[in-house]
């Protein structure tokens, strides 16, 4: 059987670290989302993978290659990228007479796909997997019959939702659904849900209800919630990669995951919630806690790190200070508020001594932070900030 | 160059040879052909690529060898073509290498055997046929073949009515992979690693006779037993994963390839480097000369590494084209380390020059990317760059790794030698761990070359110019372009330009110049004004464009002393998307193979 991963959305509640990496390529328990994804995927009926890739698609191809466990991955270019239907119909010509397809941003269990699989086989109708959450109007609110869609409505205001089901974005789809897609067109883009939402007037949609593992990652504390759930699960990476070093004299609490060829210096302390990606250096009395820390980081002595996402190559200064907390914090001009949220810095990011983040600061790739500076809200890329 | 694929089991051979030969067109794509075998032998050949190329149908046939070919001796024609066939047409092989004596054998077997082309290859069926009309075995019959022949090869022989393939190496590479049931043959484990990663390398004289499921290896006359290895490259690590061409996805490849040539030889709290060499320090303190010899990219990587050793191993490092190399009476053998740089670890005039060296008696170190080939065996020792199988013509993220494992190696060096400050080992270590990371942010402005890379495909002629590390980076920039896109591109040291090259730059002609971190920048933006005054585009490669003042930069990030290094990673795109531009074959650049295993 094959199914079609979509990995070409851009991800934009997430930059600047989606400017760089497709939004499936950002970790959690220092592994990508699509690596859970295709771990799920290898324990089911699935033996090939359609990744519809886009921008930065050279991330995935290098990391993933042209196998993962038992399964074969091979790669469909979407360009432009319009929508996640039109996503769909790219990959068409390489689909058999049924298929799954499931959205690269959302950690879910083999059982869900096993799920959908089963009762497409049942009732030769497409499938969609519903499960239900405690704010639905963030996604795709679901209306049901027994067990058909008989309503679809996205992003629905909060008193407007007809149940507390969403769709949760794998499903199982027979050739139908391209006639369905081609149907579509909002403003050029073809998005699937839109083409569900007309299918289900005239024809069936089976739901299967779904209560294992659904983890969505679109905004960046969903990355620090997500990754402080999966360590110390069988998802997170059971023992520090090749080559590490950590001095005897630093403190690393249980279940932090980390990287190939990192060095943790004396008297560091990585306390909970921590993934340090490959090449990380976390300098000598430096604490870390609730952060993941991509590729090639170094954290100068003494520095404090908490509630923190720090972009790939990023360098911040001795004494840094991101204190960590709860802040509101404005993404594609949507107010959000009391999250937690110590700062998201990008990549190449080159911080000086004492520098001091407020806690929701989100700063943009390869700003440079002069030495004392107090840091807040958003700094764009390319910025360089200095003292006044 | 050339490659050779075998198989012998019980799967439909005429497919398996056909694919081992589309895996190892690197090595060479101006013909191709395919022998089956069972009571007859089938024949298929083609001018041309691989694809050209049908496999023959022979539902009968238990094995069969494969050749796809780059020409040394006669034209790239179908009858010059391998394999081979006696006057019987019962005999077929394929070959790899120069048979020197061939015109001497082939006069003497003209006068009772009909020869069709002009290759030194044919000789060798035709004489196993005179060997086989004695009623001897095949291997005997090859055994005895070998005895007359001189210069290196590496040979597959299949003959109708005998059971299994015969095989033979002096010089050139050959390795055998070991399946379930089934047996394969490989000038390299490109040739069939998809289907085994157990392989056995032969070494020079060994003569084996395999069938699917023993192989019984000789030399000398005598039945010998070599290792079994197990190989960490996958098969998937040598396909394309979704990229247009081999070249841009080893391009992307590097921060990995950096990472695994730097991880676990450093250690931190140290600040030393274990690059497990087994040359013994005192020999180590006691050189007074390391000479590197080396060829194309890895010549570069050569020079690049001489700028490294010299001021911190505090000794004098002379770099030797190895094609040009001879060992002098006037250098101590004792005192002197040969080091041979060489990806393949095949290149027949590096493994020449190490030969002639270590004849003289001087130590000998390799370099290479390339697990149990020729030069591991031949060199006293080796270090290993890490860089994983690479495929496209053009080298590039080997060179990064060569300049990385060499920057390592010279702060062993160094240390053993007690000549480097701890500052200096401080400042070498950090560059190398900030590399992975500043070369991949390189990679994520891809977009600004490629656009400029689409300015400049029109233009007449590319020249680089760079000082001290950035004199080898202008070298190797130039000849990726020139590689890949035919465009004429040189490389100067910045400062020659005025004693002549000058005279070549118009305003059809752009400048790169290396303005990085020890390159001397300050001196070489004379240079680039000096061309900027007759016209010339320039592109400054700089992590400081506010201070290099130049119309056109690539930014690339500050990376201390090995910073040139990320400043050819940005020449290398700019190379890959000028050729692209052109719509050249990247991966098969006309008139050149991967390794050049023909001196």
């Amino acid at each position: 059987m094959k199914a079609v991963v979509l990995a070409a959305g851009k991800g934009r509640r997430l930059w600047p670290l989606t400017e760089n990496r497709p939004k499936p390529m950002l970790p959690v328990a220092n592994r990508p989302i699509l690596e859970h994804i295709f771990d799920a995927l290898a324990q089911t009926a699935v033996s090939e993978v359609l990744c519809v890739v886009g921008a930065n698609r050279e991330r995935i191809q290098n990391h993933v290659g042209g196998t993962y466990r038992d399964l074969e991955i091979s790669y469909v270019v979407q360009e432009p990228q319009l929508g996640t239907g039109h996503a769909l119909l790219q990959a068409e010509s390489l689909l058999g007479e049924s298929f799954i397809a499931l959205n690269g941003d959302r950690i879910i269990d083999a059982e869900l796909i096993e799920a959908v699989i089963d009762r497409q086989r049942e009732t030769t109708e497409p499938v969609m997997a519903i499960t239900r959450v405690k704010e639905p109007s963030r996604y795709g609110v679901v209306a049901l019959d027994g067990k058909t869609v008989i309503g679809l409505d996205e992003q629905p205001l909060p008193d407007r939702t007809k149940s507390n089901y969403i769709n949760a974005g794998v499903y199982a789809f027979g050739p139908e659904i391209f006639a369905a897609i081609r149907r579509i067109d909002t403003h050029g883009e073809q998005a699937l849900t839109d083409a569900l939402a007309s299918y289900i007037d005239d024809r069936r949609l089976e739901a299967v209800r779904y209560r294992g593992t659904w983890l969505d990652i679109s905004k960046p504390w969903d990355l620090l919630t997500v990754n402080s759930t999966l360590l110390g699960t069988e998802r997170a990476p059971k023992a520090p990669g090749r080559s590490t070093a950590i001095d005897e004299s630093a403190v690393v609490a249980d279940g932090t995951a980390i990287g190939d060829d990192t060095v943790i210096h004396p008297q560091a302390a990585v306390l909970g919630g921590v993934s340090l990606g490959d090449n990380v250096s976390v300098g000598a009395g430096t604490i870390v806690e609730n952060a993941i820390l991509l590729s090639d980081v170094t954290l100068k002595r003494g520095a404090v790190v908490t509630d923190c996402i720090v972009g790939a190559n990023t360098t911040l200064g001795p004494n840094t200070t991101i204190e960590g907390g709860r802040a509101d914090v404005i993404l594609e001009e949507t107010l959000h508020q009391d999250v937690t949220l110590g700062a998201l810095l990008g990549d190449n990011v080159a911080g000086g001594g004492n520098v001091t983040i407020t806690p929701g600061t989100i700063v943009g790739n390869d700003v440079t932070l002069g030495s004392g500076t107090y840091v807040s809200r958003q700094v764009d890329d390319d910025s360089h900030v200095q003292r006044g | 160059m050339c490659g050779i694929i075998g198989y012998i089991g019980p799967e439909e051979t005429g497919r398996i040879v056909h694919q081992g030969l589309k895996n190892l067109e690197y090595r060479g794509y101006d013909s191709a052909g395919i022998a089956l075998v069972d009571d007859t032998i089938t024949l298929a050949k083609t001018e041309g690529q691989v694809d050209e190329l049908t496999a023959p149908r022979a539902d009968g046939a238990t094995a069969g060898i494969g050749h796809t070919r780059w020409s040394t001796h006669g034209e790239p024609t179908e009858t010059n073509a391998h394999p081979h066939t006696d006057c019987t047409g019962e005999v077929a092989v394929v070959h790899n290498g120069i048979i020197e004596n061939y015109e001497a054998l082939k006069a003497e077997l003209s006068d009772t055997h009909v020869f069709e082309s002009e290759t030194d290859t044919e000789v060798i069926p035709h004489f196993i046929e005179t060997q086989l009309e004695d009623g001897v075995s095949l291997l005997s019959a090859v055994q005895r073949t070998t005895h007359q022949l001189e210069g290196s090869y590496a040979i597959a022989v299949t003959a109708a009515g005998h059971e299994g393939i015969v095989v033979a190496r002096r010089d050139s590479p050959l390795l055998l992979g070991h399946g379930d049931d089934a047996t394969y043959v490989g000038s390299d484990a490109t040739a069939f690693i998809e289907h085994t990663n157990r392989v056995t390398y032969l070494e020079s004289g060994d003569i084996a006779r395999i069938t699917p499921d023993e192989v019984a290896i000789y030399n000398d006359g005598e039945r010998i037993e070599r290792e079994t290895e197990t190989l960490e490259w996958d098969a998937e690590a040598a396909g394309k994963s979704g990229y247009e061409h081999y070249m841009l996805k080893e391009i992307h490849e590097q921060p990995r390839a950096l990472r695994q040539a730097i991880s676990g030889r450093i250690d931190e709290f140290a600040t030393s480097v274990d690059l497990d060499v087994a040359l013994p320090e005192e020999y180590l303190r006691s050189v007074d000369e390391i000479q590197i010899v080396a060829c194309g990219t890895s010549y570069h990587a050569g020079l690049y590494a001489k700028g490294l050793l010299e001021p911190h191993a505090d000794v004098r490092v002379t770099v030797h084209l190895a094609s040009e190399y001879a060992f002098t009476e006037d250098r101590d053998p004792w005192r002197t380390l040969v080091v041979a740089i060489t990806q393949s670890g095949e290149t027949a005039d590096t493994l020449s020059a190490l030969r002639d060296a270590s004849r003289a008696g001087a130590r000998t170190l390799a370099l290479t990317n390339t697990l149990g080939s020729t030069v591991t065996r031949d060199a006293d020792d080796t270090v290993f760059i890490r860089a994983g199988p690479e495929i496209g013509v053009a080298a590039t993220k080997t060179f990064v790794s060569q300049v990385a494992t060499a920057a390592l190696l010279t702060v062993h060096l160094g240390q053993v030698r007690d000549t480097l400050t701890s500052e200096a080992a401080t400042e070498l270590l950090e560059s190398l761990r900030d590399l992975p990371g500043a070369v991949q942010q390189v990679l994520d402005r891809e977009a600004t070359i490629k656009r400029a890379a689409e300015t400049y495909t029109d233009s007449e002629a590319f020249f680089y110019i760079g000082r001290q590390a950035g004199y080898p980076v202008a070298l190797e920039s130039a000849l990726k372009l020139k590689e890949i896109s035919y465009d004429h591109a040189e490389g100067f040291a910045a400062g020659e330009l005025k004693h002549g090259p000058l005279a070549l730059v118009t305003p059809d002609t752009p400048v790169i110049a290396i303005l990085t971190e020890e390159a001397a920048a300050e001196k070489t933006i004379h240079n680039v004004k000096e061309v900027e005054s007759r016209g010339a585009p320039v592109i400054g490669v700089t992590s400081d464009p506010v201070t290099t003042d130049v119309a056109s930069t690539f930014e690339i990030p500050s990376c201390g002393p090995l910073e040139p290094v990320v400043a050819n990673v940005a020449l290398q795109l700019f190379a890959y998307h000028v050729a692209n531009e052109k719509g050249r074959p990247i991966d098969k650049p006309r008139n050149l193979a991967k390794s050049v295993t023909v001196e």
